[in-house]
C-alpha cells in the first residue's frame, strides 16, 4: 500500500470505528465517493477489526503466548536433535551432553568419514555477531596451535539461526564427572594439572586467555589418560563487555557476565580470579587462578571459595584466606601446596606470573615424586651407619614418629658392598622418607612472594639456629634443643639446620668434611636437596626451611671440624646450580665433577673473605647474618669428637 | 558490595547509548532483558492466561527498577527502558520462534524460506514469524504505528505506558492500536489461509 493511500485509508477508519457500528457503512461509502478500491480497503480493515477482537487477535502479549513453549519441557524436547538427523554434512548419531553452552552430539563428518563431536550453540549465544566473530577467531587460532591438549576444532557452521561446532570427539569423561565418582590420586592430579597447564602454555603464548578454566571444561580421554581442554575462546561469548568501554577496547575491558544467557549455566563463580569476579581487566593469570582452583579440589575434594550465594563466593574469593589443604586432611606434599597457594594469590602479580613457571614446578614435583617413590623402594635403613665418609650423615631416625612409619622395603635391599659410599646416597635416602613421612604432616610455615627487588638485592639477610637431638645407644636422649651457634658436638649427637630470611633469595649449603692433609676438601651439597624445599634454590621471603627436613645430620667417625657453607645470594649462581645435578641416587651428593668442584671451592673462596656481621641472639637462640653486597657466604663450624 | 551485572549507572549508560543510536548498546542489554522475559514467562506459565496485559507492564516497570536499583527513576530512563525492553524482547521471541519451527522441521538441512516455515509448522510459533514480517512491512508504512504494535504486543506494555513512552494522547495510541492489529490482522490471514 502506498504511504498516501495508507494515510487515506487509516483516516477513514479512525472515523468509523469512533461511530456506532450500525453507522459505519454510511459513514465510509460517503467518504469514499466513487473510489470502490477505497471503500473496499476500508470496509475489510473494518471487518478485519472485528473479527480481530472476537479472536482476541494478539490481545496478550507475544511472551504470555510463547511463554509455555519458551520454557516447557516440552519444547526442550522437540528442541533436541534426534538421531538419524543431519545438520549439514553430520548426522547426529547420538547425544553426549549438554555443557555449559548448549548441547553437545556425538556426530559422523559424512564427507570425511570420521567421528566428531558436535556442539550447538543456543541461538541467543551467538546473538551478538561481533561476538561470535571474536569467539571464532580466538578458538580457530587455540586449535591451530596443534597442542595435544587443547581440543582441536574442525568447523563452525551455521544453518539458519543454529550454529554448531564440529569437533575432535574425545571418548572420555570431564573433570567433574571423575570428581564425583572418586577420589584422585596425587600422581594423577599432578598429571592432569601439568597438561591442562601445558595447554595454557600454549595458549597463553599465542595471547589467549581461556577465562573459564573449571573441571567441566577439562576432558579426560579414556585409553590413555591424555587430558583436553576445551572450549578456549567461548568464554569471549558470555562475558559482558565493560559499559564504559569503547567499541574498539571492548577486547582489553571484559567483565563478568551474569549467569542468565539463555541455555547456559555459567552458574559458578567459584573458579573465578579476584580480577575477573570484580569484573577487571584480565590476563593470562586469571587462567593460573582458576587450574589453583581446580588442583584445591582435586586435592581436597571441595573448592576453596564457596558461599551461600554468588555474591558470597565472590567476597571469599577477594578476601579470604583458603584453609590450608593439609588442615582439610588432604595428603599433600607441602611443594604441591606451595604451588596451589602461590597460584592463588590474590595479587596477580604475586600469583605465577606465567603458565611455563607453574608447569616448571609441577614437573619438578612430578619427577621429584617419582625419584621418591623409587628410592622408597630400593632404600634400606642399613645405609645410615654403613658409612666411612668424613662428612655429616644424615640419619634415618626422626623425633617425629610417623616418619619412621615409612620403611624400606627388605626385598628391595641393594647389596651392602655397594652403598658402603655415603652421605650423598643417605641424604636422597632421607628425602625420600622424609617426603613420604611429610605429606601427611607438618605444613609449610611459609608463604612465597615475590623475586627480591633491585634495592633488596644490594644486602643480604640470612638467619639461621641448629636443632639438636642427642642420642644414647641409638636412642634419642632427651628432648632436643635449639642452639644459636656453635657447640662441642658429642659423636653421637644429631643436628638439624633452619634457615630463613626476610628476603627472597638463592639459598646454597654444601658440607666440607675435616681437610686432611694434601687433598682438596670434597663438598656435598646439602641444599638444594630434595630433603628440603623441593630441590629449589629459591626462598621466598621469610620462608623457612630445615635441612634435612624433618631428620637429622649425625656425624661420622671422622673427628675435626665440619664446616657447613651458608650461600645466599640475590641472584642465582650458576656454579651452584650446576651441583644440583649430584643430589640423586647415583651421584650421591657428592660434587664428582671435578672442574666443578674446583669452581665451587673458587667461588667459596672469592667471596669467603667478605665476613658478614653476625649476630648472635641468644635469647631468640638464632644467628643472623647480614652484608652489604648480594652475595652473603658463611660457614658455620661445627667442632665434633 | 559489587554486583557485576546490575550497575544502575552501567545500565543508564546503556540507555543513553541507546537513545542516541548506539545499537551495540541494544546487545548489551540484551542479557539483562533476557532475564526479566525469562521471569515474565514463568510467572505467565504459573498463572490463569486472561488478565495479564497490566501485570506485565507491571513486571516490566518492577524490572526496570530492580535493574537500576533506585526507587525514584527518571520517567525518561523508564520510557526508554520499556522500548528498549519492547525491541529486545521481540528479538529474543522471534529467535526463539525461528529455532522452534526449524527443530521442528528436523533440523533443517536446506534453507527454507519462511513462508514455508509457517506451512509446516503452525501454531503460535509460526504466527509471530509471520506477524513480525507483517510487523515489519507495517513499520514501514507507518512508524508509529508499528513502534505502538512492537511496545504492546512485543514488549507488554498497556496503552497508558505507551502514551508515555511515545509521548502522544492515550486515545492516540487506542486508536493506532486498532489500525494496526486490523491491517495485521488482515495481512496474516492473507497469508495463511
Amino acid at each position: 500500500m502506498q504511504p498516501e493511500r495508507w494515510q487515506q485509508v487509516s483516516g477513514i477508519f479512525k472515523s468509523a470505528l469512533a461511530l456506532e457500528p450500525e453507522k459505519r457503512v454510511a459513514y465510509v461509502a460517503a467518504q469514499c465517493g466513487a473510489d470502490e478500491s477505497l471503500r473496499h480497503d476500508v470496509e475489510r480493515l473494518i471487518e478485519a477489526h472485528q473479527q480481530a477482537n472476537n479472536d482476541n487477535f494478539i490481545d496478550l502479549p507475544a511472551v504470555a503466548e510463547a511463554a509455555e513453549s519458551l520454557f516447557s519441557q516440552d519444547s526442550e524436547v522437540k528442541d533436541r536433535l534426534e538421531k538419524e538427523q543431519r545438520i549439514s554434512h553430520y548426522r547426529i548419531i547420538r547425544k553426549l551432553g549438554a555443557g555449559g553452552m548448549g548441547e553437545v552430539y556425538l556426530a559422523e563428518d559424512t564427507q570425511l568419514d570420521r567421528t566428531v563431536a558436535l556442539k550447538i550453540l543456543p541461538t541467543d549465544v551467538a546473538f551478538d555477531k561481533r561476538r561470535m566473530q571474536r569467539f571464532k577467531q580466538e578458538a580457530k587460532l587455540a586449535s591451530s596451535l596443534n597442542q595435544p591438549n587443547i581440543l582441536t576444532i574442525f568447523e563452525f557452521g551455521d544453518i539458519e539461526t543454529l550454529h554448531f561446532i564440529a569437533c575432535e570427539y574425545v571418548d572420555g569423561t570431564t573433570l567433574r564427572d571423575q570428581l564425583h565418582d572418586r577420589k584422585l590420586k596425587l600422581p594423577e592430579i599432578i598429571d592432569i594439572s601439568i597438561q591442562v597447564i601445558a595447554a595454557l602454555d600454549a595458549a597463553h603464548e599465542a595471547r589467549i586467555v581461556h577465562r573459564d578454566i573449571k573441571p567441566e571444561n577439562i576432558m579426560v580421554r579414556r585409553r590413555d589418560r591424555v587430558v583436553k581442554v576445551l572450549d578456549f575462546g567461548l568464554a569471549k561469548l558470555t562475558e559482558k563487555t565493560s559499559g564504559q568501554s569503547t567499541a574498539s577496547d571492548t577486547e582489553a575491558n571484559t567483565e563478568l557476565l551474569v549467569p542468565t544467557m539463555p541455555g547456559t549455566v555459567i552458574g559458578t563463580v567459584k573458579y573465578m580470579s579476584p580480577e575477573q569476579a570484580q569484573g577487571l581487566r584480565v590476563d593470562e593469570r586469571t587462567d593460573l587462578w582458576s587450574i589453583g582452583v581446580v588442583i584445591y579440589e582435586m586435592v581436597s575434594g571441595r573448592v576453596p571459595f564457596t558461599g551461600t550465594t554468588s555474591s558470597h563466593t565472590i567476597v571469599d574469593i577477594l578476601d579470604k584466606e583458603p584453609a590450608r589443604l593439609q588442615s582439610l586432611g588432604a595428603s599433600v606434599p607441602p611443594e604441591l601446596e606451595r604451588i596451589v597457594s602461590k597460584a592463588l594469590a590474590k595479587n596477580p602479580d604475586e600469583r605465577y606470573q606465567t603458565a611455563k613457571d607453574m608447569l616448571i614446578d609441577l614437573r619438578n614435583l612430578k619427577k621429584r615424586l617419582e625419584l621418591d617413590l623409587e628410592i622408597e623402594r630400593s632404600a634400606s635403613p642399613d645405609l645410615v651407619t654403613a658409612t666411612t665418609d668424613k662428612n655429616l650423615i644424615p640419619g634415618t631416625d626422626s623425633i617425629e614418629p610417623r616418619s619412621t612409619k615409612v620403611e624400606p622395603r627388605e626385598g628391595d635391599r641393594p647389596a651392602r658392598t655397594k652403598l658402603v659410599a655415603g652421605l650423598a646416597l643417605v641424604l636422597v635416602l632421607v628425602a625420600g622418607l622424609a617426603i613420604a613421612a611429610a605429606w601427611s604432616r607438618r605444613r609449610r610455615e611459609t608463604v612465597v612472594a615475590p623475586a627480591p627487588t633491585a634495592s633488596a638485592a644490594s644486602e643480604r639477610k640470612l638467619s639461621y639456629w641448629m636443632t639438636v637431638q642427642k642420642y644414647r645407644n641409638g636412642q634419642p636422649f632427651q628432648d632436643p634443643f635449639r642452639l644459636a651457634g656453635e657447640i662441642n658436638f658429642e659423636k653421637d649427637y644429631r643436628v638439624r639446620l633452619n634457615v630463613s630470611s626476610s628476603q627472597a633469595g638463592y639459598l646454597y649449603i654444601l658440607n666440607e668434611g675435616p681437610a686432611s692433609a694434601g687433598s682438596t676438601p670434597s663438598l656435598v651439597v646439602l641444599f638444594p636437596s630434595t630433603t628440603a624445599n623441593e630441590g629449589l634454590s629459591y626462598l621466598a621471603e621469610n620462608q623457612r626451611v630445615e635441612i634435612p627436613q624433618q631428620s637429622w645430620f649425625q656425624f661420622d667417625a671422622e673427628e675435626g671440624t665440619e664446616k657447613l657453607w651458608l650461600v645466599f645470594t640475590a641472584n642465582a649462581v650458576p656454579e651452584l646450580e650446576a651441583v644440583k645435578q649430584f643430589a640423586n641416587l647415583k651421584d650421591r651428593g657428592l660434587i664428582k665433577d671435578a672442574d666443578l668442584n674446583t669452581r665451587v671451592q673458587k667461588f667459596l673462596s672469592a667471596h669467603a673473605g667478605a665476613k658478614p656481621t653476625i649476630e648472635k641472639d641468644d635469647q631468640l637462640k638464632q644467628t643472623s647474618l647480614s652484608i652489604s653486597q648480594p652475595v652473603l657466604i658463611h660457614a658455620i663450624k661445627l667442632e665434633h669428637h | 558490595m559489587m554486583d557485576p551485572v546490575r550497575s544502575p549507572h552501567e545500565i543508564t549508560q546503556l540507555l543513553a547509548e541507546w537513545s542516541n543510536g548506539n545499537q551495540t548498546a541494544l546487545d548489551k542489554l540484551y542479557p539483562l532483558v533476557y532475564d526479566e522475559l525469562h521471569r515474565m514467562a514463568n510467572r505467565y506459565m504459573k498463572r490463569e492466561r486472561k488478565d495479564h496485559t497490566l501485570q506485565t507492564t507491571a513486571l516490566i516497570n518492577e524490572a526496570y527498577v530492580r535493574l537500576v536499583e533506585q526507587k525514584d527513576v527518571h520517567w525518561e530512563n523508564r520510557a526508554h527502558f520499556f522500548a528498549i525492553s519492547a525491541q529486545i524482547m521481540r528479538r529474543i521471541l522471534i529467535d526463539h520462534a525461528r529455532r522452534h519451527a526449524f527443530a521442528k522441521r528436523g533440523g533443517g538441512a536446506q534453507k527454507v524460506s519462511l513462508d514455508e516455515t509457517a506451512i509446516v509448522a503452525s501454531g503460535p510459533a509460526s504466527n509471530i514469524l509471520l506477524l513480525d514480517e507483517a510487523l515489519n512491512r507495517l513499520t514501514q508504512m507507518d512508524p508509529r504505528r508499528g513502534q505502538v504494535v512492537e511496545l504492546r504486543y512485543f514488549g507488554g506494555l498497556n496503552n497508558e505506558e505507551i502514551a508515555g513512552v511515545l509521548k502522544i494522547s492515550e486515545n492516540t495510541v487506542t486508536r493506532d492500536w486498532n489500525m494496526a492489529r486490523a491491517w495485521l490482522y488482515q495481512e496474516l490471514s492473507g497469508s495463511v489461509a
